[in-house]
């Protein structure tokens, strides 16, 4: 299909409502996505808020700020906007508006219920920090939420949140429903599977692990709530159950979960390099199937967050290496991307530079993986702040990096403008460095022995622990740029062409240069179809 | 409408009434649990709003599907909706089934002290760690929350009424076959009577399921009777609630098929609830198997 | 014995049903006819299922997971 013909269908019966309406009751993916991107960015900055205020108190060793109890629901309360909040509605935030142009399609496949998946959001999250202002306060027992803390020793506000915790699920399964509908169905009739772009590939494996892990997490809370609230005992050994039971469930979700925040990552970088390095995705099958592989042993590692909990040594050694057997597809993935840049005519502008820090940031948290996975040394690391290096370079440096990334490559298309390249540098390099002064020392204070989710520590870890903090507040500071940089191109960006990337392939660059209300009204042909494909 | 074209709805206010429903149920249960006098009338709200919005959507959904409005591949993007929200379903069964096996071959016996070699002492005066006696095992006991165990003085009989119902639930799955088999062959009469036996007979299942959880309740079985009576209700409990939404689901349909929406040969709406009822059916089979023989 | 025969027809059920659902899926008259015949098959194994887990507790081969019993006889 070309521009033109495009045009022709832009302002059909089916253009915006004016006004706040429009997006209450759009059933359109672009305005959805949308929605869903602003909404992950508001929960980024309120996480985030909670972050700087966790960074404050560990500026100095002794009490500073806050009091322990406030500390503990800081973390615990940064932990769960993030995850729920934040990472997963920004991924599914850009499924909503990529997929459906990647893939040649008008819209998602069920667009009303499109439209409840995020509609939902505002009023989980609205449940979530309305916890804050109960007796009691909010949740303090860590993201996670091991019983018995979040059962016989939690405040009454933890209701609350297990309800905001179901609305969430519900969410996520209604918007990976949907985005399987759409990819299996919705298809440009002349696209094969093996022609999709790598972001709707990695994407359509990770609604499978939604819809696999979430209604696993409304279980666990279902449970947390009987316990809580009628008595049922079965995070409890009075009663015969066990708080082990609670790990296990939460785990079976937890795991495939960290997937879920980082398949769509991959996907994000597997369409950035190859474009700046104007050649080819190198190995576009073995990507696919690297994707399915992680994802499905995703689903059979999920004690090897348990080692310390205790657990037969059979059970240990088989969580252990399992664990080990996601490096495979994992290394796959990286050493596909750096074959990719290989000999390639790379060029730096912002999007590579994320997609490049990318590689390398996540690969320093997959590797303190492989080191956590080590069941013996696992021991030693366990609840340090090793850990919280380790998840936080995959989560932050990945995930984020990823999304940041994405908001670079496609806001040409989004808007139909360009940002401020050189703004976008700075605040590049700004937040690179700034992360690593934020995290890398923490992997010397896990060492060392600091542990986690604590207000107070040693004088032995002052020192680490201060330059942390002036990293985080200084990557904290980057976010008020990035602002900028995203409402500046927004407003007074300059016209951005249709393809603003000279080595850019894909079906949403053949749209016009602000991507039509409603594109693909009718299905690309065979021949763009070929042209575009990531597989050539 | 044409083949060739993809059809895309206009703008809609169901799911943010869905919101504010959902929310208000939940705000209102939270409430409610703690005590609240106001919260039962809350979460009542919240329902009526839910079901408001169920019904307009449904409704407003089955309007456009008989005014022709839905090409074929409208048709596909609903089955595959359907599917994986039950596959969702099963996986939330499964959270339960998990926590039951977990429960009867591990933490049971190791609070008996299996697998350590070491002797467990005695959590209280004649505690045995096996499943059919753990219930009974905790005369006198509080949990960790303060709530005192209900000690029942009998627990179900597998034999009485759920073998009843099993056969029940079996049979409204042969007459469901019947019904789905006429309106393969177009027999609209047939469809409506073997419909109405299949509600008929869930009724007769959640009437006889009440029954148990009452002669249960009277022996002091509550929910309160350790890991047996937690996974006893939760589960049945859970599978009562997929029967009743399956009622009504087949209900709808039953005015549906009174009202002509469907064909021989294009029927989503039927073939959608009727295979939801067979999964219902089937999770009762195992609940009835592992629950109370295996 | 009798433990894994009914398992294997779980298996079996569960099997059935989800071709059903495949058949669900696919749609159209192929999808209908695999449907209604994947699910005409597991009624048929659930009732045998049935009638067996009865049978073998008649004949007892299994036993129930709660004996009916006193809770004063337990004392």
């Amino acid at each position: 299909m070309t521009t033109a013909t495009a045009t022709a269908h832009t302002d059909d019966h089916h253009g915006p409502e004016k006004g706040l309406m429009r997006w209450i009751k759009t059933t359109n993916h672009k305005d959805i996505g949308s929605l869903y991107l602003w909404f992950a960015f508001t929960m980024v900055l309120i996480g985030g808020a909670m972050a700087m205020v966790i960074r404050m108190e560990l500026f100095q060793p002794g009490m500073q700020l806050i009091d322990p109890q406030f500390f503990n629901q800081m973390t615990t309360m940064h932990g769960l906007i993030m995850v729920f909040g934040a990472i997963m509605p920004a991924f599914v935030g850009l499924g909503n508006w990529l997929i459906p142009m990647m893939i040649g399609a008008p819209d998602m496949a069920l667009p009303r219920m499109n439209n409840w998946s995020f509609w939902i959001l505002p009023f989980a999250g609205g449940i979530l920090l309305s916890t804050f202002f109960m007796e009691g306060g909010a949740p303090a027992f860590g993201w996670t939420f091991y019983a018995p803390l979040s059962t016989t020793f939690a405040p009454d506000s933890t209701d609350f949140f297990i309800f905001a915790v179901h609305l969430l699920g519900f969410s996520s399964i209604m918007g990976a429903i949907n985005i399987i509908a759409t990819v299996l169905n919705m298809r440009a009739p002349e696209m094969k599977l093996m022609d999709m772009p790598l972001f709707v590939w990695t994407w359509l494996i990770t609604s499978f692990l939604l819809i696999g892990a979430m209604p696993v997490l409304a279980g666990a809370v279902t449970m947390m709530l009987t316990d809580r609230n009628f008595g049922t005992t079965f995070f409890d050994a009075t009663g015969g159950g066990d708080p082990v039971l609670f790990q296990h469930i939460f785990w079976f979700f937890g795991h495939p979960e960290v997937y879920i925040m980082i398949l769509p990552a991959f996907g994000v970088i597997s369409h950035i390099v190859p474009t700046f390095a104007r050649k080819p995705l190198f190995g576009y099958s073995s990507m696919v199937y690297a994707a399915a592989s992680i994802a499905f042993l995703s689903y059979i590692v999920w004690a090897h967050h348990m080692f310390s909990t205790g657990m037969p040594v059979a059970g240990e050694l088989y969580f252990m290496y399992a664990t080990m057997l996601i490096a495979v597809p994992t290394g796959v993935k990286v050493f596909n991307w750096v074959s990719t840049m290989w000999r390639g005519s790379m060029t730096f502008e912002a999007p590579m530079l994320w997609a490049i820090s990318f590689v390398f940031l996540f690969m320093i948290g997959g590797f303190s993986g492989l080191m956590v996975g080590i069941a013996p040394a696992d021991i030693q690391y366990h609840d340090t702040y090793f850990v919280v290096a380790h998840f936080h370079y995959v989560l932050v440096t990945g995930a984020l990096w990823s999304i940041i990334a994405a908001t670079f490559y496609w806001l040409p298309k989004w808007t139909g403008k360009m940002y401020n390249e050189t703004l976008a540098k700075v605040h590049f390099w700004w937040a690179v460095i700034s992360v690593n002064v934020l995290f890398f020392p923490q992997h010397f204070l896990g060492l060392a022995g600091m542990p986690r989710r604590i207000p107070d520590y040693s004088l032995q870890f002052a020192d680490f622990n201060m330059i942390s903090s002036i990293g985080g507040f200084a990557f904290g500071a980057s976010f008020i740029l990035f602002t900028y940089i995203v409402i500046d191109c927004i407003r007074n960006g300059k016209p951005a062409d249709a393809r603003p990337w000279e080595g850019a392939k894909g079906l949403e660059w053949t749209l016009e240069p602000k991507a039509q209300y409603h594109s693909f009204n009718t299905p690309p042909t065979r021949a763009l179809i070929e042209k575009e494909s990531q597989n050539s | 409408m044409n083949e060739q074209e993809y059809y895309v709805p206009s703008g809609t206010y169901w799911p943010i009434i869905g919101s504010i429903g959902v929310a208000t149920l939940f705000v209102g249960f939270a409430n409610q649990m703690h005590g609240a006098s106001w919260g039962g009338s809350i979460m009542a709200l919240g329902f009526a709003i839910l079901v408001f919005m169920m019904f307009g959507w449904f409704s407003q959904v089955v309007k456009e599907s008989t005014s022709g409005m839905y090409n074929s591949q409208v048709d596909r993007s609903f089955r595959w909706g359907m599917s994986w929200f039950i596959f969702s379903e099963v996986m939330f069964f499964a959270a339960f089934f998990a926590a039951l096996f977990y429960a009867r071959q591990l933490s049971v016996p190791w609070l008996g002290g299996a697998d350590n070699n070491m002797f467990t002492p005695e959590l209280w005066d004649g505690f045995r760690a096996t499943w059919q006696q753990i219930a009974f095992n905790t005369p006198g006991a509080t949990l960790q929350s303060g709530t005192a165990v209900s000690v029942p003085t009998q627990l179900v009989d597998a034999w009485g009424l759920p073998a009843l119902n099993t056969a029940l639930l079996l049979l409204s799955g042969v007459t469901l076959t019947f019904a789905h088999h006429a309106l393969r062959a177009g027999h609209r009469n047939k469809i409506i009577s073997w419909l109405v036996a299949t509600i008929v007979l869930g009724v007769l299942f959640l009437g006889f399921q009440i029954t148990e959880y009452g002669h249960a309740y009277h022996d002091g079985l509550k929910l309160t009777s350790g890991i047996y009576g937690s996974t006893f209700y939760m589960l049945t409990g859970f599978h009562g609630f997929h029967v009743t939404v399956g009622v009504l689901m087949l209900t709808v349909i039953l005015y549906r098929v009174q009202k002509g929406h469907f064909s021989a040969d294009n029927h989503f709406g039927f073939e959608g609830v009727a295979w939801y009822w067979h999964f219902v059916d089937v999770v009762w089979l195992g609940l009835f198997i592992f629950v109370y023989w295996l | 014995m009798t433990q894994v025969v009914i398992i294997v027809v779980i298996i079996a059920i569960l099997i059935a049903l989800g071709l059903g659902l495949l058949g669900m899926l696919k749609g159209g008259s192929a999808g209908s006819d695999k449907m209604f015949k994947s699910l005409v098959i597991r009624v048929v194994l659930s009732l045998f299922l049935f009638i067996l887990v009865m049978f073998a507790a008649f004949m007892g081969w299994i036993e129930p997971n709660v004996v009916m019993m006193d809770a004063s006889t337990l004392k």
